[in-house]
């Protein structure tokens, strides 16, 4: 079960009405490990990360053709239910959005709308989301007070909380940090590299810097098309195909 | 070049001031219109009192004169006394402007506080303070009669007369029907529109798929808000009338009728404030509320509602100013008769029908218009400020 990939994903071919924004991809998700996923903008990198979890299902014309299986279970289809899949796929967002509520409410969001209302289970769920989410001591003493009056990266690390609640397998993260400062930026890394312990983390991302720091597979996206994927020192180090090693040199264009 | 430019610029902004200086010029005018007429006769007894004037004709059972009666000292000067019959009275005009005798003040001993129904002697009636006298007659002397005046009365009174009947009224011309209706009006219409507007630009917002149908009923409801009340009054008299006659509701225009076609004026006014309102808020928070496994209805209920509250509250502001204003939808489908004892199945007038009914009248009450304008403004402007309070209060809480 440990060794099994968490995400199988067999010829993804994802377009908006005509434009192709995804063509063939073929890749296998390790689990307790972070995989970043890089490459410029428009690449198709969060069109992917967001099949992961169907939120693209929201959008009118999108078509998802291929296969994506959960553990062993195919759940791109309507037959499989999102919301049972968005509670084993957690998903946090490029701007800090936590929901104009007091912290505690927040996270006990999830929870909450799975029909969860004893006071006390909430509460340990809350402080166990929290505490994983390295925010507990900082805001132990005010869980009653709004989520907006947090900073950014509090906020950041509240929205990772909000999710890690749910209990899920995989958390995805949509260039979390790019709204951040330096220093809020190294905690939530901090908080990544402590959460593959228990969770497997995909995240997108515009840092090669940070890509390298922390994840331990790299998948490289240009023009709707996986060039490359593996070990993150190997394509850190070694890169096979001459556009990854241009981009991770920042020799792009 | 320069010059030039400095020199629209001046001109442009010259034109703006002037611009606003109008407005405000003509919104002083009518304020200052409304209040110098409607001013004076504005207090409580007129928010409730009855604008029908009941008619009584009364009769003592026993004629003593009274002995204690004397004019007491504080008695201002401006009122005629008769100390036989501790009765002080006043020429005045009523609220439609005519010359009146009103009782303004009854010693507390004063045989005028028991007296009997002419028509059914064990009926007792009272004279009471601001009660108008039409006419009292004596077993020997001349009627005394309102055309002589208030000194003529007294005199007559003083004269050792001995009554045999007086004729009296109350004052009448009080607004406490159309008030009623008015708040019985904005009560059932917002029950009415509220619910159904909201649901309806919730599916518009949320959950309708953008296509050609919904765009098109999208811009249906902007039409709508633009066609003449007058209109919608010719709906409400073509359909929810007979329709609520058929239902065994009423016999004719109502309330009921009223607070219909009101929902229906103002359903597109509702729809599109709370669309309004919800499209101000963030994609993030539906898109957070959907990551974390909640349906739609979850996303909605917990999430885009409650931050659309400050929205809908303007909409609930907007629905009652409108509701309050409205009178030529009303004057075919509620009525423009005045009424004191208010029914939903029947007719009656709001507020706004009742300056209607007024202006209409022959002679106008231009005085009793304005002091019911004058009441209009002030609730509106209460509401307005009860909106911004309340608003203001949502945002602190929700940070």
């Amino acid at each position: 079960m440990e060794n099994k990939p968490i995400f199988t994903i067999d010829n993804l071919t994802v377009t908006y009405g005509q434009t192709v924004a995804l063509e063939n991809i073929n890749l296998t998700v390790n689990r307790h490990a972070v995989t970043a996923l890089i490459g410029p903008s428009g690449c198709g990198k969060s069109t992917f990360i967001r099949c992961l979890n169907r939120m693209n299902d929201l959008i009118p014309d999108c078509h998802v053709d291929g296969c994506i299986c959960l553990g062993d279970e195919p759940c791109h289809h309507e037959d499989y239910d999102v919301i049972s899949l968005r509670k084993r796929v957690g998903m946090v967002f490029q701007k800090p959005n936590p929901f104009p509520m007091t912290i505690f409410d927040n996270v006990a969001y999830g929870p909450r709308c799975q029909g969860i209302k004893n006071k006390a289970v909430l509460r340990d769920i809350v402080e166990n989301a929290l505490k994983q989410a390295a925010l507990h001591d900082e805001v132990k003493d005010r869980l009653d007070t709004s989520a907006l009056e947090l900073s950014g990266g509090q906020q950041q690390r509240l929205c990772i909380a909000r999710a890690l609640a749910m209990e899920p397998e995989v958390l995805l993260m949509d260039e979390p940090t790019s709204a951040l400062d330096p220093i809020a930026t190294q905690k939530i890394e901090n908080l990544i590299s402590d959460l593959k312990k228990r969770y497997s983390i995909i995240i997108v991302t515009h840092s090669m810097q940070q890509a390298a720091r922390i994840s331990d597979y790299t998948a490289f996206f240009y023009m709707g098309k996986l060039i490359e994927y593996g070990k993150t020192d190997l394509i850190f180090s070694l890169p096979k195909h001459k556009q990854t090693e241009d981009y991770i040199t920042g020799r792009f264009g | 070049m320069y010059k030039k430019r400095n020199m629209l610029d001046g001109l442009a902004k010259g034109f703006t001031y002037l611009g606003a200086l109008t407005a405000t010029f003509f919104l002083g005018i009518i304020l200052y219109f409304i209040m110098a007429n409607g001013l004076g006769r504005f207090n409580l007894a007129l928010l409730t009192s009855d604008y029908h004037a009941q008619y009584f004709n009364g009769r003592p059972l026993r004629f003593e004169a009274c002995e204690t009666c004397e004019r007491p000292d504080d008695l201002s000067d401006d009122i005629l006394y008769a100390p036989q019959y501790g009765l002080g009275l006043s020429d005045t005009r009523d609220r439609g402007g005519n010359t009146v005798i009103q009782v303004t003040y009854m010693h507390p001993d004063s045989p005028l506080h028991n007296l009997v129904n002419t028509n059914n002697l064990n009926q007792p009636v009272t004279i009471a303070i601001d009660t108008v006298i039409t006419r009292i007659s004596y077993t020997d002397h001349p009627t005394s009669l309102t055309r002589r005046g208030a000194a003529s009365m007294i005199s007559d009174l003083e004269s050792g007369a001995t009554i045999y009947e007086v004729s009296f009224s109350t004052v009448g011309g009080g607004i406490r029907g159309s008030l009623i209706t008015t708040l019985i009006l904005i009560g059932l219409t917002l029950a009415m529109v509220m619910p159904l507007g909201i649901a309806t630009a919730i599916y518009l917002c949320e959950l309708a798929p953008i296509n050609r149908v919904t765009s098109t009923l999208r811009s249906l409801i902007e039409t709508l808000t633009g066609v003449p009340s007058i209109i919608y009054g010719l709906l409400g008299i073509s359909v929810f009338v007979p329709l609520t006659i058929r239902l065994n509701l009423t016999r004719g225009p109502s309330l009921i009728a009223g607070a219909m076609t009101l929902t229906v004026i103002l359903l597109p006014v509702v729809i599109r404030t709370t669309e309004e309102a919800l499209k101000t808020i963030p994609k993030d928070y539906r898109l957070a509320s959907l990551a974390l496994g909640a349906n739609t209805t979850q996303t909605v209920g917990k999430v885009v509602l409650p931050n659309a509250i400050p929205g809908i509250m303007t909409a609930v502001f907007l629905a009652i100013g409108r509701i309050i204003g409205e009178s030529a939808a009303l004057i075919f489908v509620l009525g423009t008769a005045v009424k004191d004892q208010v029914r939903i199945q029947e007719n009656s007038t709001s507020l706004a029908v009742h300056i209607w009914s007024m202006m209409t009248d022959e002679p106008a009450n231009i005085e009793l218009s304005s002091t019911i304008a004058l009441l209009i403004l002030i609730v509106v402007l209460i509401l307005n400020i009860g909106v911004k309070l309340t608003v203001h209060q949502l945002k602190r809480k929700t940070g």
